[in-house]
């Protein structure tokens, strides 16, 4: 091999030596990432472990009076699972929550209220108490039913019932008045045509997708949203937890400056 | 600078905040710094994909290898959040951080332009910002003025058409002539809607669009019975462009809630909240926000 072959082939040697170090490099650094992924989830289940026995004592005792009433969306397909739902709801009950929504797009939940009211004995269907407890300690739980329709359906129908009054007095010798809508003919509105359920002070998505999936949107504008990911892995420790991390926010409703 | 990332094959559920991991290696350091992001497990490729100069003809900021560009959202919109406390850990008063918000808006508003975002609406102002104290109040309206007079020529060059949804009686004159003619001089530009919601809540909007629907029903050019959610959808603020739901929606400063904005609009955005403070809301923000979207299953609520 003459001077000549060996300088044209030594930078193509470097080169290919510099590659495979880099890939080896590359595989390695995948694996160290993978390894603290999978320490992250591993971390994250044993806390979720220690909460649920009470060793972590910081989530033992929940303050729960910011958390008037709670709301829980969950993605159609998995709201098939009754059994679940149930065991979610029976889990809030323990903690101390007693007024809960449950949402789904489709209206599975509602169509399952039945089989949920036999299963938790206590609890009772929001049409049946006249005011929902927001203070002290109800007996029992309330649960709210909500779907799709209660949305924007209702904007509509609340919209149009106003519409209607207003051209019934405007038939009657009064003045056709647009401006009649304020926010607040729209809240009574809303309450007359069914939505009468509060704004929930805390929502808690179940599902692949970290959208509300079309809760209520006219119930939602301070709400603290939460996603909790697939109700399949469910878990107490992470309703704690994330319960425990809404108790310590402070809300100041955009009203109040600097921090 | 090159950027290696990997898509992690566990995924984490029940998690609040799942943790993204990136690895960078810094052409300047020569070290690999493992921060925090997900995605693709294939050896990026080093090419740069170039998205198209501006009307300036400055080079764009090429979209990342770890994005597909088919799955970009259309329209993000974002709620700032963060601008006071930014100031505070600084020993600055909240008028700097709302300034150095201003200069991070339009940073992400080119970057957006880049990366192919089409309408970017932003949380300017609420109509509770009002009961805020008066010095601030009158502090941010000049800010607003002076930032348009500022940045009305950056967006004419980088073809940014400009908008503004919300009560807007309610600021000075001035400032809402201003907003008109920044409309009208941007109105052509077709590389990025930018959407400014200033005096605006999310029920605002819908009490007009039913004040509207009100008004078209008096004019005899709807029947009672015509009025259903879909007519008070075309009477939405946001009905000034082509793409009114947000895709993705952004809120910096570590809240987890809506803050009564686009409340009508949101029902199938994927949200994401972070707790960065937005002043400090760079592009490695940006695109863990928009990794995050893209991995994400959307359903559109499968109806």
């Amino acid at each position: 091999m003459d001077f000549r072959d060996t300088v044209h082939w030594l930078p193509l040697c470097i080169v290919t030596i510099r590659n495979l170090g880099l890939r080896l490099a590359w595989y390695f650094l995948q694996i160290i990432v993978s390894a603290w992924y999978s320490i992250s989830v591993v971390g994250n289940l044993f806390e979720s472990y220690f909460v649920s026995c009470g060793i972590l004592k910081k989530y033992k005792s929940l303050h729960l009076g910011n958390v008037r009433y709670l709301a829980i969306v969950i993605e159609s397909e998995e709201a098939y699972q009754i059994s679940k739902v149930v065991k979610l709801l029976q889990w809030l009950d323990s903690i101390g929550i007693t007024n809960v929504c449950l949402y789904d797009m489709n209206g599975v939940l509602k169509k399952s209220k039945e089989t949920i009211f036999q299963k938790l004995k206590k609890a009772k269907s929001i049409e049946e108490v006249s005011e929902v407890v927001t203070h002290g300690a109800p007996d029992h739980m309330t649960l709210e039913f909500l779907s799709y329709v209660d949305g924007k359906e209702a904007v509509a129908k609340a919209a149009n019932l106003i519409f209607v009054e207003n051209l019934k007095q405007h038939n009657l010798g009064g003045e056709l008045d647009v401006q009649v809508f304020l926010e607040s003919h729209l809240n009574e509105a809303l309450q007359i045509v069914g939505s009468k359920g509060p704004a929930p002070d805390l929502l808690l998505v179940y599902g692949p997708v970290r959208s509300h999936l079309g809760f209520p949107a006219w119930r939602l504008p301070y709400t603290e949203i939460i996603h909790m990911g697939s109700l399949n892995y469910m878990r107490y420790g992470s309703l704690i937890k994330a319960i425990y991390n809404f108790t310590k926010v402070h809300q100041n409703y955009g009203k109040f400056s600097l921090y | 600078m090159t950027m290696l990332s990997l898509r992690l094959p566990i995924s984490l559920v029940n998690s609040v905040t799942p943790p993204n991991i990136r690895i960078t290696l810094s052409s300047k350091t020569h070290a690999a710094v493992v921060s925090k992001r997900s995605s693709a497990t294939a050896l990026p490729s080093l090419s740069t994909r170039n998205e198209g100069a501006s009307v300036s003809g400055e080079v764009s900021e090429p979209l990342p290898a770890e994005l597909a560009a088919e799955l970009m959202p259309k329209h993000v919109a974002v709620i700032m959040d963060g601008n006071g406390r930014w100031a505070k850990l600084r020993g600055l008063p909240a008028s700097a951080g709302h300034r150095v918000g201003m200069q991070t808006l339009m940073t992400f508003a080119k970057l957006c332009c880049s990366w192919g975002v089409e309408v970017l609406t932003v949380f300017m102002f609420s109509t509770q910002n009002w009961l805020r104290p008066k010095v601030e109040v009158d502090f941010l309206l000049r800010l607003y003025e002076s930032s348009l007079i500022s940045t009305i020529e950056c967006m004419k060059m980088e073809g940014i058409r400009f908008s503004m949804i919300g009560d807007l009686s309610k600021f000075p004159e001035c400032l809402q002539r201003m907003i008109i003619s920044a409309e009208n001089d941007t109105k052509h530009n077709s590389r990025l809607q930018l959407i400014v919601a200033a005096s605006y809540s999310g029920k605002y909007d819908v009490v007009q669009a039913c004040k509207s629907v009100a008004k078209n029903t008096k004019d005899g050019l709807l029947h009672l019975e015509d009025i259903n959610e879909n007519i008070i959808e075309q009477e939405l603020e946001t009905k000034c462009t082509k793409f009114p739901y947000p895709d993705l929606l952004i809120r910096t400063g570590g809240d987890l809630r809506v803050s009564n904005f686009l409340l009508w609009q949101l029902a199938y955005t994927e949200l994401y909240f972070n707790s960065v403070l937005w002043p400090d809301f760079g592009k490695d923000d940006f695109l863990d926000a928009l990794s995050s979207f893209q991995q994400r299953k959307r359903t559109y609520g499968g109806r």
